[in-house]
């Protein structure tokens, strides 16, 4: 290898470092997440997710310091039988065993010249005499389980039907899937919501930003510059003055004021999107068809609509995702009568944070779509992020 | 290909449009499967007030996960014998009740805190209007809920805070006895840390609200070295909060939180272990710690964690020696409208079958008196005995004074276990408890 080359690898060395680094931070937490959903609350209890591949064999501790005297089944010594269960039940935890192992028997210390084993191993003697070696499993659908169906126990769904003692609100039968706690019927109502909160304010963004882009009226500047400018309107503040609105109006808990309230504060970006975009066609164009003897809705529909598509895309992901992952407009315009995912997830945890093995599986039930979305429509992405950013 | 992707987002508005239209409307709770520990109560005894079978009633609480299970189950006999549809709703946004009252659409009933109390005391039902029994309760539980003369909430759920978990296995093992007078305990940590056990786990992470265990435990000091008139005078504001005594308490405080010999990780470790994780240390094995000060709550949680653990033997309580009176949390039930379906759940929540419901279902504490005897968790009942015997009951510092003070007073415990000046954080309180008690 000549000089040069190793000159030009050497100096790739600190990006791919920094991408290699970024990507590591990123990926680690969802990492995480994933394989905390997927282990059974016990273990999730009882350890981090990162000991998930580690070596189940909890006999190291006895092996090393127990059995060359009592055996590697522990029933070597007769008056000291390791496999009944009354005499280990007298030595449950580190602190009763360590103080055995310290007294003399017959006058000999106990471990003779072996080391006395640390507290941590001592504690892991005693649950591995306690238990025994049995694994148990290291992963389980149970936390997707529950998190669909809503299920709100100290156990699990399934468990908690094998022994007849479900909560009230679940059936054990298929109609559980529907059960308005869970995540299922979440799902239902997140798609009600999101869909035409994204359509609705997209399709209108596109005729407005037509509108200014190509229809000649008075004053269209200032009135694009008064819509761009009711971006800085935060949609706190509006809340209760909405909400007392849609009192008035019966719109409270109805799926018609969500996508309404979407399409409100969705739309001052989609339109300023849509006009930089659509301002960026050639004047020609229309113009041609102008001639041609075409409407303007021709114009909008045949030219403006195929030529947007890339816009119209990525606007669609933008607004699908920020509707889909948004809490507080759901939480006070449908609250708990319509549940959406995002409000479920918010209550899969106790008010104290106990349970959250089920909340990461609900966290991920919910990622699910957003994904699919993503992922089939990612090749608009960079070109629509681009559309309003070099205008011509 | 356009034209096809036009029909099908066509179609599919309508469908959802459709499908909205359709879909069941109401969260409704559907309750036909039998609990076989609430069927012994005969339904007999609950009065409907009047209330159809199909009225609703709108609840919003903080609760959620297993809780919300377990108000399922107290709530389920009155569903059953009256028809009354619950309509809950949860969250711990506050932003959320306020917009709903203040929009003019309030849930019918809010199990809040007691501030709330304060803050709707014009918009809130008063309770014996709406047939509330007034006689299942103590007074030191009706005091905190009154506003201006007027009974507004349900005492609905309470907690002991004064109790301090240990293992009785452990102490057995090493030697210790459980303490009876402060003195005691004060000699029995020094022990621990001359033995080179850690006495205490005082993590306090909590998010937002991080400091709030130092500020029970702080509470609790004062109860012990002040006593109970001068907590309350701290709530009605005739005691400043820059007093001596304050101070006192968190120098006492401090001396524990803020040393690793004292507890699990020193000042980093109390501020940087989540509370819950706090909980655990002295039940693990080997154990992390000896005690830990945290309200009854933990018993459940404890049991949780370690399913193999007894109360009693392994995991036991003893409440803070030395104290006088006990300080307890107690969460209200308001109610924003005067429904028969309302009045049927309070008359329910406040009768003997309640409080025994209440008891059975393992969701803390019942201020009911008819609670008395029904606590299936060992824990529990005997947390019930120490709420039946004491004389007095105080409430949290930072629940009850308004405007902000409670979260002024967790940042202020937790800078001052980061090492900030005591004089300044005591005077910045002492200021934020009078704009609170007079704004």
């Amino acid at each position: 290898m000549n000089k040069e080359k190793i000159n030009k690898l050497l100096n790739r060395v600190p990006i791919h470092v920094v991408i290699v680094a970024t990507l590591i931070i990123w990926i680690v937490p969802t990492v995480g997440l994933l394989v905390t959903s997927l282990r059974p609350p016990e273990a999730v209890r009882a350890t981090g997710w990162w000991t998930v591949l580690a070596s189940q064999d909890a006999s190291g501790p006895y092996t090393q310091s127990c059995a060359e005297c009592h055996g590697a089944d522990g029933a070597a010594l007769p008056q000291a039988d390791l496999t009944d269960p009354e005499l280990v039940a007298k030595y449950p935890r580190s602190l009763q065993l360590l103080a055995m192992l310290r007294k003399d028997i017959n006058g000999q210390p106990h471990m003779g010249e072996r080391p006395i084993p640390s507290a941590q191993e001592a504690a892991d003697i005693a649950a591995y005499l306690m238990k025994g070696n049995q694994t148990e499993a290291r992963f389980t659908m149970n936390n997707y389980i529950d998190a669909l169906v809503g299920y709100r126990g100290d156990n699990t769904y399934r468990a908690d039907c094998a022994a007849g003692t479900q909560p009230p609100d679940l059936k054990c039968n298929l109609s559980d899937i529907l059960n308005p706690r869970g995540m299922g019927r979440a799902f239902v109502n997140s798609l009600l919501v999101t869909i035409p909160a994204t359509i609705i304010p997209i399709l209108f963004a596109a005729l407005a930003g037509y509108a200014f882009a190509w229809l000649d009226f008075k004053g269209r500047f200032l009135l694009f510059a008064i819509l761009v400018g009711l971006q800085v309107v935060p949609l706190q503040m509006t809340l209760v003055p909405i909400s007392r609105f849609y009192a008035q109006a019966g719109l409270n808990g109805t799926f018609l004021g969500v996508w309404l309230f979407h399409t409100g504060f969705g739309m001052p970006y989609a339109i300023y999107l849509m006009r930089n975009f659509l301002g960026t066609l050639p004047r020609d164009l229309f113009e041609s068809a102008y001639l041609d003897g075409a409407s303007h809705w021709t114009a909008f529909r045949q030219l403006v609509i195929p030529l947007a598509m890339p816009a119209i895309a990525s606007l669609g992901i933008f607004q699908f995702l920020w509707v889909w992952n948004d809490l507080l407009v759901a939480l006070v315009f449908l609250g708990g009568t319509t549940p959406v995912m995002t409000y479920q997830i918010s209550n899969m945890v106790t008010s104290l944070g106990s349970g959250w093995q089920v909340l990461t599986a609900a966290a991920f039930l919910s990622m699910l779509l957003p994904m699919i979305v993503f992922f089939s429509l990612q090749r608009y992405f960079v070109r629509g992020m681009l559309a309003g950013a070099v205008k011509g | 290909m356009k034209k096809t992707l036009w029909q099908l987002l066509g179609l599919l508005v309508v469908s959802a449009m459709f499908l909205a239209a359709c879909g069941p409307k109401a969260t409704e709770m559907p309750a036909t499967t039998e609990m076989p520990a609430m069927t012994e109560a005969p339904t007999s005894a609950i009065d409907c007030m009047g209330a159809k079978s199909g009225d609703e009633i709108s609840m919003l609480y903080q609760w959620s996960g297993t809780e919300e299970a377990a108000l399922n189950q107290i709530l389920k006999p009155l569903v059953d014998a009256c028809g009354i549809v619950l309509k809950p709703e949860s969250t711990r946004d506050q932003a959320l009740l306020d917009t709903r009252v203040q929009a003019g659409t309030p849930p019918d009933v809010a199990f809040w805190q007691v501030a709330q109390l304060v803050q709707y005391k014009d918009k809130l039902k008063a309770m014996d209007t709406l047939g509330a029994n007034s006689g299942n309760y103590s007074a030191f539980f009706l005091d905190p809920v009154t506003v201006d003369g007027k009974w507004l909430g349900l005492p609905i759920k309470a907690d002991v805070k004064s109790i301090i978990w240990y293992s009785p296995a452990n102490f057995e093992a090493l030697g210790y006895t459980v303490p009876t007078t402060w003195d005691e305990l004060d000699a029995l940590v020094e022990k621990m840390a001359a033995d080179g056990n850690v006495p205490w786990s005082m993590g306090m992470e909590s998010g937002d609200a991080t400091g709030w265990t130092g500020s029970d435990f702080i509470q609790d000091i004062m109860l012990v070295q002040q006593g109970p008139d001068f907590v309350l005078g701290l709530i009605d504001g005739s005691v400043s909060y820059d007093d001596a005594g304050v101070k006192q308490a968190y120098e006492t405080y401090g001396k524990w939180a803020m040393d690793p010999k004292y507890t699990v990780g020193g000042a980093q470790g109390t501020l940087s272990t989540p509370f819950l994780e706090a909980i655990y240390k002295p039940f693990a094995d080997p154990a992390e710690a000896m005690m830990v000060k945290q309200s009854g709550f933990a018993g459940a949680e404890i049991a949780k964690q370690f399913p193999a653990l007894k109360q009693g033997t392994d995991y036991d309580f003893f409440v803070v020696p030395g104290i006088q009176g006990l300080q307890g949390s107690i969460e209200p039930m308001m109610a924003f409208n005067d429904t028969p379906a309302v009045r049927a759940l309070v008359a329910y929540l406040s009768s003997d079958l309640g409080g025994a419901n209440w008891a059975a279902a393992t969701f803390g504490l019942s201020p009911n008196n008819g609670a008395t005897g029904h606590y299936t968790d060992p824990a529990l009942a005997k947390l019930g005995d120490a709420i039946a015997n004491t004389k007095g009951f105080t409430p949290d510092l930072g629940d009850t004074i308004p405007g902000g003070f409670g979260s002024a007073e967790f940042k202020g415990i937790s800078s001052f276990v980061n090492g900030g000046d005591l004089a300044t954080i005591l005077s910045d309180l002492a200021a934020a408890q009078k704009q609170g008690l007079n704004p």
